[in-house]
C-alpha cells in the first residue's frame, strides 16, 4: 500500500516534470530562434504565450457552445448529453435553463461540453488541432506586429518596447471580463477527457512532448539549413549579410512570425493541460524572464544547450517544489519564492563567470559529422583507385 | 464651491501623486541609462522596497509614516548601488555586451520580487500583519484645505529633488564631473574624473529616489509586492517620451504619462463611456509608440525654435 502510494507520487511527479519541461522547451526554443539564432532581444515573450492561452480559453468553449446551441436555453440544445447535464446542474442556478452566457456560466458550459468531448475523441482531437492552428495564426500576427519595431529600433529601445507591449494582453485580459473572465479566469474545454481517469494527464503530457519534439527537430533543422546560416550571419554582421544578398527585413519578420506562432502553440497547450486560464498567470516573470534565464543558462545559440538549460532549471524547480514539505516548516516564508531568488543569483553568477552558458554555441556541421566523414572517405578512395 | 473643494478633487489628487512619483522614477531610470547605458528592468521593483519600508514603519515599528522616507532612501539606494557594484561593474569590466547587462537587471528584478515576497511572508507570519493588498492611507496626516499629506509631499518631493539636482549638477565640482562623465566618459576619465564613482553615485541616487517614490505611492495606493513591477511599463513610456537623454525630459514625460493615465482616462470615459477604463495600459503604450514613430528622440529632442521656424516656413521641412 505504502509502496503503491510512493509509486503514485513518483508517477505524478514525473508526469508533471515532463509536462513543464515540454511546455518550457517549446517557449524557450521559440526564444532561441529569436535571440540565439537571430539576435532579437524579445523581452515580450509573454505576449504570444498569453495570446495562445487566451485563444484556448475563449474560442473553443464558445464555439462548441454555439455548436450545441447552449446559449438560448435548454430547450434548443442540439445534444442530449449537454441538455441533460445542464438540467442536472440547474438546481444550483435555475437561470441556466433559460439562457446562458459563456463567461458568466463558464463552469456549467465547460463541464457539459466536456461530457460530449469525453465520449467523442474525433471532436476532441479536432478541437485541439483547430485551436492550436488558430493560436499559431494569432501568434504569427503578433510576431508581424512585433517585427515593426524590431526592424527599426536599437537593441535597448527594442527591449524596452517589446517588454512594454508584452504586458498588453495580460493587462487587458485581467481588467476585462469578456476575454478570459478577468480576475476570476475561465475553465478550458478538455480535449484529453476521452482518455479518462488517471491517464488523462499522461496523455496530455505525451501530446505536448510530441509537439515539443517537433519544435526541437524544427529548430535543429533550421540551425543546419542555409536559413540558419543566413540568420547567424545577420546576427553577427548585418551589413555583410546584406551585401551578400540576404533580405534582413524579411528574415527578421519571418523569424518573429514563426517563433511567436510556436510560443502561442505552447501557451495554448499549457491552457489545455492546466484546464483553465487566468490572466494573472501570464506575467512577465513566468513567461518572459524565466525563458530568458533558461536560454542563457543553457547557452544561447546552441539548441542542445537550451534543452539542457531547460532540463536543469525545470528539474531543480520541481525538486524544490516536491520537497517543499520538508523545507516549509523550517523556513518562515513560502518556498515558491526560493527558486526565483536562487535563479536570479545563479543568473548573475553565470553572466559573470560563464556568459556563453553551459553549452556554448559551436560551429554547426550542416550535413552532420558522419556524412562529412563518409564523403571524405569516398573522395580518398576515389583518389587511390 | 469653496476653495478646498477645488483643490481636493480626489481624482486629480490621485493623478498628481501618481504622476509625481512616476516622474521621479523615470528620472532615476534615465539617470542610470545616461551613465551606464543600460535600461534597468528592475527599477519598478526598487520602488516597492520603499513601500515595504513604509509598511514596516507604520505597522511593525508604529512610527510616523514620514520617518520612513530617509530610511527608504538609504535602503533602496543601497540595494541599487549594491547591484551596480556586485553585478553590473564586474560585467562591464569583463566586456559584457549590452544584452547581458540588461539580462543582469532582469536577474536583479527576479531577486527583488523574490525578496519582497519573502519579506511580505515574514511580516505576515512573524508579526501577524497584512502584507499584501494593503492600503496605508490611514497613517497619512490630513492637512487643512489640501487633503492627505502625501499630495503635498509628492509635489514637494519633486520640487526639492529637482532643485537639489540643478544645484548639484551646475554648482558643485562633483556635479560638473558627473555631467562630464555622462557626456564623454573616456575624456572625463583622462582628466581625472572618477567615472566609476559617478556611476555608483547615479545608481545610488536613482535607487534612493525610487525608494522615496515607493513610500509616497504606498501612502496612497494599495500595495502588493508586484506594484512597482507593474509600473515599469509606465516608467519606460515616460522615459522614452522624455527622450532617455535628459533628466528634465524624464520628469516632464512622467507628469504627462501619469496625468493622462489616471486623470485623462477618467475624463475620456465621461465622453466615450466607462468601457474604456480597463484599457488604461493602452495610453502609456500608445504615447510610447507615437513617440518612437514621430519623434524618437523624445521631448528633449524637440527644439521649440525649430518647430516655430518650421511653421514660419510654411509647415513643411525638406
Amino acid at each position: 500500500m505504502i509502496e503503491y502510494e510512493a509509486l503514485g507520487s513518483a508517477y505524478i511527479f514525473l508526469v508533471n516534470l515532463l509536462a513543464f519541461l515540454a511546455i518550457y522547451l517549446i517557449v524557450n526554443l521559440s526564444l532561441e530562434l529569436e535571440y540565439g539564432k537571430t539576435g532579437i532581444p524579445n523581452f515580450g515573450k509573454v505576449l504570444s504565450v498569453a495570446a495562445g492561452a487566451f485563444v484556448a480559453g475563449s474560442v473553443p468553449g464558445r464555439l462548441l457552445g454555439q455548436l450545441f446551441n447552449v446559449y438560448g436555453g435548454v430547450a434548443g440544445i442540439t445534444d442530449p448529453v449537454v441538455a441533460e447535464c445542464i438540467r442536472g446542474l440547474s438546481p444550483q442556478k435555475p437561470s441556466i435553463l433559460n439562457q446562458t452566457e459563456y463567461i458568466e456560466d463558464n463552469v456549467v458550459i465547460v463541464t457539459c461540453v466536456n461530457k460530449v468531448l469525453a465520449a467523442n475523441p474525433v471532436l476532441s482531437f479536432g478541437t485541439l488541432v483547430l485551436t492550436l492552428l488558430l493560436a499559431a495564426a494569432v501568434g504569427a500576427a503578433l510576431g508581424l506586429v512585433a517585427s515593426y519595431p524590431a526592424l527599426r529600433l536599437k537593441e535597448d529601445y527594442l527591449a524596452m518596447t517589446l517588454l512594454a507591449f508584452g504586458e498588453f494582453l495580460t493587462a487587458i485580459g485581467y481588467y476585462t471580463r469578456d476575454i478570459v473572465g478577468g480576475t476570476l479566469g475561465v475553465s478550458v474545454v478538455d480535449p484529453f477527457g476521452w482518455v479518462g481517469g488517471e491517464f488523462r494527464y499522461l496523455t496530455a503530457t505525451l501530446i505536448i512532448a510530441v509537439v515539443a519534439g517537433f519544435v526541437v527537430l524544427y529548430v535543429r533543422l533550421v540551425s543546419r539549413s542555409p536559413l540558419g546560416r543566413a540568420l547567424r550571419a545577420m546576427r553577427d554582421q548585418e551589413v555583410a549579410a546584406e551585401v551578400l544578398g540576404k533580405d534582413t527585413v524579411a528574415l527578421r519578420r519571418n523569424v518573429l512570425m514563426v517563433s511567436s506562432a510556436i510560443a502561442a502553440i505552447g501557451g495554448s497547450l499549457w491552457a489545455f493541460y492546466a484546464g483553465g486560464v487566468i490572466a494573472t498567470a501570464y506575467d512577465r516573470a513566468t513567461w518572459t524572464f524565466l525563458p530568458w534565464v533558461m536560454v542563457i543558462l543553457g547557452g544561447a545559440g546552441n539548441e542542445v544547450g537550451v534543452l539542457l538549460g531547460t532540463a536543469v532549471y525545470i528539474t531543480a524547480r520541481m525538486l524544490i517544489d516536491q520537497y517543499k514539505g520538508l523545507l516549509e516548516p523550517v523556513l518562515p516564508f513560502s518556498v515558491i519564492w526560493l527558486d526565483r531568488l536562487l535563479m536570479g543569483i545563479v543568473l548573475i553568477l553565470i553572466l559573470i563567470a560563464r556568459p556563453q552558458g553551459i553549452l556554448p554555441e559551436k560551429p554547426v556541421y550542416p550535413l552532420g559529422r558522419m556524412k562529412v566523414r563518409r564523403i571524405v572517405e569516398a573522395v580518398k578512395s576515389k583518389a587511390r583507385s | 464651491m469653496s476653495w478646498s473643494y477645488v483643490v481636493v478633487d480626489p481624482l486629480l489628487r490621485d493623478a498628481v501623486i501618481y504622476a509625481s512619483t512616476l516622474s521621479m522614477l523615470s528620472l532615476g531610470l534615465t539617470l542610470t541609462y545616461l551613465t551606464t547605458k543600460v535600461p534597468n528592468f528592475a527599477h519598478g521593483s526598487l520602488a516597492t522596497i520603499g513601500s515595504y519600508t513604509l509598511l514596516t514603519f507604520t505597522s511593525v515599528l508604529k512610527l510616523n509614516a514620514y520617518y520612513s522616507i530617509p530610511v527608504a532612501f538609504l535602503i533602496t539606494g543601497g540595494a541599487s548601488a549594491a547591484f551596480y557594484l556586485l553585478a553590473l561593474r564586474p560585467l562591464i569590466n569583463r566586456g559584457a555586451g549590452l544584452l547581458h547587462q540588461m539580462i543582469a537587471t532582469i536577474a536583479f528584478e527576479l531577486i527583488l520580487i523574490a525578496s519582497l515576497n519573502i519579506y511580505a511572508d515574514l511580516l505576515t507570519r512573524t508579526f501577524r500583519i497584512q502584507s499584501r493588498d494593503v492600503l496605508l492611507r490611514r497613517f497619512d496626516v490630513q492637512i487643512e484645505g489640501v487633503g492627505p499629506g502625501v499630495f503635498l509631499a509628492s509635489v514637494v518631493f519633486v520640487a526639492v529633488t529637482l532643485t537639489a539636482l540643478v544645484l548639484l549638477l551646475h554648482r558643485t565640482r562633483f556635479g560638473v564631473a558627473m555631467r562630464a562623465a555622462i557626456e564623454n566618459p573616456m575624456l572625463a576619465g583622462t582628466l581625472g574624473v572618477n567615472v566609476k564613482l559617478v556611476y555608483l553615485f547615479s545608481w545610488f541616487l536613482a535607487g534612493g529616489l525610487a525608494g522615496v517614490s515607493g513610500v509616497l505611492l504606498g501612502l496612497h495606493f494599495q500595495q502588493d509586492p508586484a506594484f512597482g513591477s507593474r509600473m515599469l511599463v509606465s516608467i519606460f513610456a515616460s522615459s522614452i517620451l522624455g527622450g532617455l537623454s535628459s533628466i528634465y525630459g524624464a520628469v516632464l514625460g512622467g507628469y504627462m504619462i501619469g496625468l493622462v493615465e489616471v486623470y485623462g482616462i477618467f475624463q475620456l470615459s465621461r465622453v466615450v463611456g466607462g468601457w474604456i477604463l480597463p484599457y488604461r495600459i493602452i495610453f502609456p503604450l500608445l504615447i510610447m509608440a507615437v513617440t518612437l514613430l514621430v519623434f524618437p528622440r523624445g521631448l528633449s529632442g524637440l527644439r521649440l525654435s525649430a518647430v516655430v521656424s518650421r511653421f514660419r516656413r510654411g509647415g513643411v521641412t525638406p
